[in-house]
């Protein structure tokens, strides 16, 4: 029946019945298989057959309101109905041709299939030799899934009767039902789609969709392509293409998928089967299993730096990867305010000082130790998370350039802390003073992650994969390399007792310290919108703006006691609304693309694909919040004789990014022995060679040299067959 | 004094900040090779069952609906019943998970679900209620059954099919393959899954509206 033959003129089925079913059963439609839910019938277009002919049938399933049975795709749960034909010798039955289906919402989840009347049409072909006279039956037992909500599967047993003549004799009321099915049947479309891979989406474009195509919806034969629920966003104009999630269950065995596309043109619904070629990429990444289940840390020896390390090597590396840590961008804010404090002490006691820095070393080893308990912590558990892991929630990265802004509001005095301004030093020995020094050590630590040193990479991918102590004791190492310049300031007053006294120079010092703070708290927010996009923006900047009110109104209301509390309780309710706004706002999700041109997204099929093409692959394990990272791409990997040396040697450069977690990338970093990124592989054109491990510092001339290794081996390998 | 009080600041601020981060690490829909999302549902004992609780344990969930046709294909030939007692052999934790809510079909109470399990002579190691769909929308559970392994270490090693036979039909359990049982083999191995995603199949799971 035309599909715009909506549920609501089938109040009754038996209105319905009363519409279609002659009076009497005739020849030309088997006795009905009735249910509560459905009603089936087999109609031919022929009340006699004549030999050699092909005809139509049809199975017509009545549906009571709200009930609906499957298309061949049936969407996230149930069963296409299925037809086993028992005809004479030699006569044979065709497949079903489906209707359009329907995008049947069950929220969340979404079903294909039917609702209303529909028919389930198919060609018989009559053998040659049947002989005028005889009895052609038609014998089907057809199964199918009804649901509503509830689903319920049906059966039943369809006989039609026909008789051979020598000339067929139509049945015009059952052939014209037919024909009325066959004429919404959708056509082939005019044009061929391309599926392609899109940063982990699968992009179906529709190259020659009529203009002025609308509600799109690509319905594919294969229920393991994409998300059957998923939104189809449809991105019209010259390149017409619709954006797919693909599925879980991701398989994909040929180049080609088929399946159904609806849209309305001008308002009239359209449907049209389509071919589309698929991206041979994608086979790959379906062929294979899906991603193995590998245990968070893999040991394997490592081919290049620090390959197996003995402990006391990962001991050394880890001390030397800290002390190189101060020289890193990340630190430095943090290393002003504490070398502002010592300029205040320096003409003051000498034990002070020291204990300043002995305090500072509490807070960096007492951090260390809490960031190395979470990694092997959520390690055990089976979570893969490495060096630089708290970055990747957007709430404590936006919280960090709160404080960054806050300390550079306060150094530029924009407001005071504590009671007044009291004389220098005054509450050097009070409680506030030495908490302060431990929690430079902590924030000092907390702000590092970003960056990574030269060794430090190899001595932490050792320690995750060592028992619990040995972890600790290179964390330790690390945290001892990264506290030592600032403890050995303390302890050197030579060094301190060359600043002047404190003075004038000193405010001017404290306010210029200032701007790398805000300095800081840019990036801090240039991050969160990597991860989390606008909303991410967003909720930064109301972070920062209610944290900058609360202290003002702290700062304003200090008069008297009852204003104190007044002020107090306010700040606390905006700084509360403001964290929760944040961390409603702040999620990771705005995957980031790798950036067009020619850097694809990694994966590990993808990689494997270009070996057996024979190329060479450049792998960059990166993340936005990784400082490291990015000066190695400004330096080096964008830098236009590092292109024109991909382009010769025919590299392909592969992006991981790390921004926001991704279990997979943790996986690929533990099996290079690594716990965070940076990481550079350089795989060469051979099938399953093992990858080269590139420096943690890039430079151009290393680059090229290990581009030219991965594909040298390739001119020699070429030759063979 | 001002640099001191300055610094006392900067602690309170660190240390807030520090307290941020649990949310940044909520999980999407559940993906083979990645963590398993975590869950808290409450048994048909009335005991809240953590994931965590079955840390270093292979851990089997099952969406179930005791009227649905496919669950009942594989009850009414005692084949789950013969998979849940072999998987408790090998030292596995099977939870059932029920998720209808309240006012829809297959909606049970703790009550109704131990009688169940007592009729038809089932063997989970518990039966988990999860009435607002919690846990359902945490994995993407689409239909019943839908299974989920849980790999010792957390990490989710296999999403799908109870086996590969997609339909009602009791005729079908002939020489079905189990999913499950090749899932589970392979990971007591130590090798990869090598089918550790495959298409559900079954009723759809009714979901509760989000409040």
């Amino acid at each position: 029946m035309r599909r715009f033959f909506g549920k609501r003129f089938l109040r009754g089925a038996v209105l319905v019945l009363g519409l279609f079913a002659p009076g009497l059963a005739l020849a030309a439609e088997s006795a009905a298989v009735s249910s509560p839910r459905v009603t089936a019938t087999l109609v031919s277009s022929r009340d006699a057959v004549a030999p050699g002919e092909r005809f139509k049938v049809a199975l017509v399933q009545k549906l009571a309101p709200h009930w609906h049975t499957y298309w061949l795709n049936p969407g996230d749960s149930g069963e296409p109905t299925q037809i086993k034909w028992d005809l004479p010798a030699g006569a044979a039955a065709g497949d079903i041709q489906w209707p359009a289906p329907k995008a049947i919402r069950v929220e969340p989840l979404v079903n294909f299939g039917f609702e209303g009347t529909i028919l389930l049409p198919l060609e018989i072909t009559v053998p040659a030799d049947a002989r005028p006279g005889e009895n052609f039956a038609l014998k089907a037992e057809a199964t199918w899934l009804v649901c509503e909500k509830i689903c319920i599967p049906e059966e039943g047993s369809f006989t039609l009767d026909l008789p051979v003549a020598a000339a067929s004799a139509v049945d015009e009321v059952a052939e014209a039902r037919i024909d009325a099915a066959i004429a919404t049947l959708p056509k082939p479309a005019a044009f061929r789609g391309r599926l392609r891979d899109d940063a982990g989406k699968l992009v179906l474009d529709l190259p020659g969709l009529p203009a002025g195509a609308a509600d799109l919806r690509f319905f594919p034969l294969s229920d393991t392509l994409i998300e059957h629920a998923a939104d189809q966003p449809f991105a019209a104009g010259d390149n017409p293409a619709l954006t797919l999630t693909r599925s879980s269950a991701f398989k994909l065995a040929k180049p080609e998928v088929s399946g159904v596309l609806t849209f309305t043109e001008a308002g009239a619904p359209r449907a049209v089967t389509l071919l589309a070629d698929a991206d041979p990429a994608l086979i790959a990444a379906g062929g294979a299993a899906a991603p193995e289940a590998r245990p968070a840390v893999v040991r394997i020896p490592m081919p290049s730096e620090g390959a197996d390390l003995t402990l006391w090597a990962a001991l050394a590396f880890a001390f030397a990867g800290g002390l190189i840590l101060n020289l890193m961008p990340c630190v430095l804010p943090v290393l002003f305010i504490k070398a502002l404090g010592f300029a205040q002490l320096a003409h003051r006691s000498r034990s002070e000082v020291r204990e300043q820095g002995l305090l500072f070393l509490g807070g960096v080893l007492v951090t260390f130790m809490v960031l190395a308990g979470a990694v092997i912590a959520l390690g055990a558990l089976g979570s893969s998370v490495g060096w630089g892991f708290q970055l990747q929630s957007p709430p404590l990265v936006i919280a960090l350039a709160v404080v960054m802004v806050l300390i550079g509001l306060n150094l530029l005095g924009a407001f005071e802390i504590g009671a007044s301004v009291a004389g220098l030093g005054d509450g050097l020995a009070s409680r506030g003073g030495r908490l302060g020094a431990f929690m430079t050590g902590v924030l000092a630590v907390v702000v590092a992650t970003p960056c990574t040193a030269p060794f430090m990479g190899a001595a932490m991918g050792y320690a995750v994969t060592q028992a619990p102590v040995v972890a600790l004791s290179v964390f330790m190492a690390l945290a001892l390399g990264f506290a030592l310049p600032v403890v050995a300031l303390s302890f050197a007053p030579g060094l301190l007792r060359l600043l002047p006294k404190p003075g004038r120079w000193m405010l001017v010092l404290k306010q210029t310290f200032a701007f790398p703070m805000f300095a800081t708290a840019i990036w801090l927010i240039w991050v969160a919108s990597v991860q989390s996009g606008p909303q991410g923006v967003l909720a930064a900047l109301v972070a920062v703006l209610a944290a900058g009110f609360a202290v003002w109104l702290v700062g304003v209301t200090r008069g008297s006691p009852g204003r104190r509390v007044f002020g107090s309780a306010l700040a606390s309710l905006v700084v509360l609304g403001a964290g929760w706004f944040t961390v409603q706002n702040a999620v990771p999700g705005a995957a980031t693309e790798a950036r067009a041109g020619d850097i694809e997204a990694w994966s590990p099929e993808r990689v494997a694909a270009l070996q057996a093409q024979g190329k060479p692959v450049f792998v960059n394990f990166t993340a936005a919040w990784c400082i490291t990272c990015i000066a190695n791409e400004r330096v080096a990997l964008s830098r236009q004789e590092v292109k024109d040396a991909f382009a010769k040697l025919g590299v392909v450069y592969l992006k991981a990014d790390w921004t926001n977690r991704d279990s997979r990338i943790a996986s690929a970093l533990a099996e290079q022995g690594r716990a965070g990124v940076p990481l550079y592989l350089f795989y060469p054109a051979r099938k399953e060679a093992q990858a080269e491990i590139l420096p943690q510092l890039l430079t151009v001339d290393g680059l090229i040299a290990a581009a030219e290794r991965a594909a040298g081996r390739n001119a020699k390998t070429a030759a063979l067959p | 004094m001002q640099s001191l009080t300055r610094q006392t600041f900067i602690a309170g601020l660190t240390l807030a900040g520090l307290a941020f981060p649990a949310a940044g690490f909520a999980q999407g829909a559940a993906k083979v090779g990645a963590p398993a999302p975590a869950f808290q549902a409450v048994d048909v004992e009335g005991k809240t069952r953590n994931l965590s609780e079955f840390a270093g344990k292979t851990v089997i969930l099952e969406w179930t609906n005791h009227d649905c046709p496919y669950v009942r294909k594989h009850y009414n030939s005692a084949t789950m019943q013969n998979l849940q007692k072999d998987m408790a052999k090998e030292g596995v934790v099977w939870l059932s998970v029920i998720s209808s809510p309240q006012g829809e079909q297959g909606h049970v109470d703790a009550a109704k679900a131990k009688e169940l399990t007592v009729q038809r002579n089932a063997a989970p190691a518990g039966i988990l209620l999860d009435p607002n769909s919690k846990m359902a929308r945490a994995y993407g559970a689409q239909t019943t059954p839908h299974m989920y392994i849980i790999d010792p270490r957390g990490t989710l090693a296999y999403m799908g099919a109870i086996d590969d036979k997609p339909t009602s039909a009791a005729s079908s359990l002939e020489g079905a393959k189990s999913y499950v049982r090749q899932a589970v083999a392979e990971l007591k191995a130590g090798k990869p899954v090598s089918e550790a995603s495959t298409k559900a199949y079954g009723c759809v799971v009714k979901y509760a509206p989000l409040s």
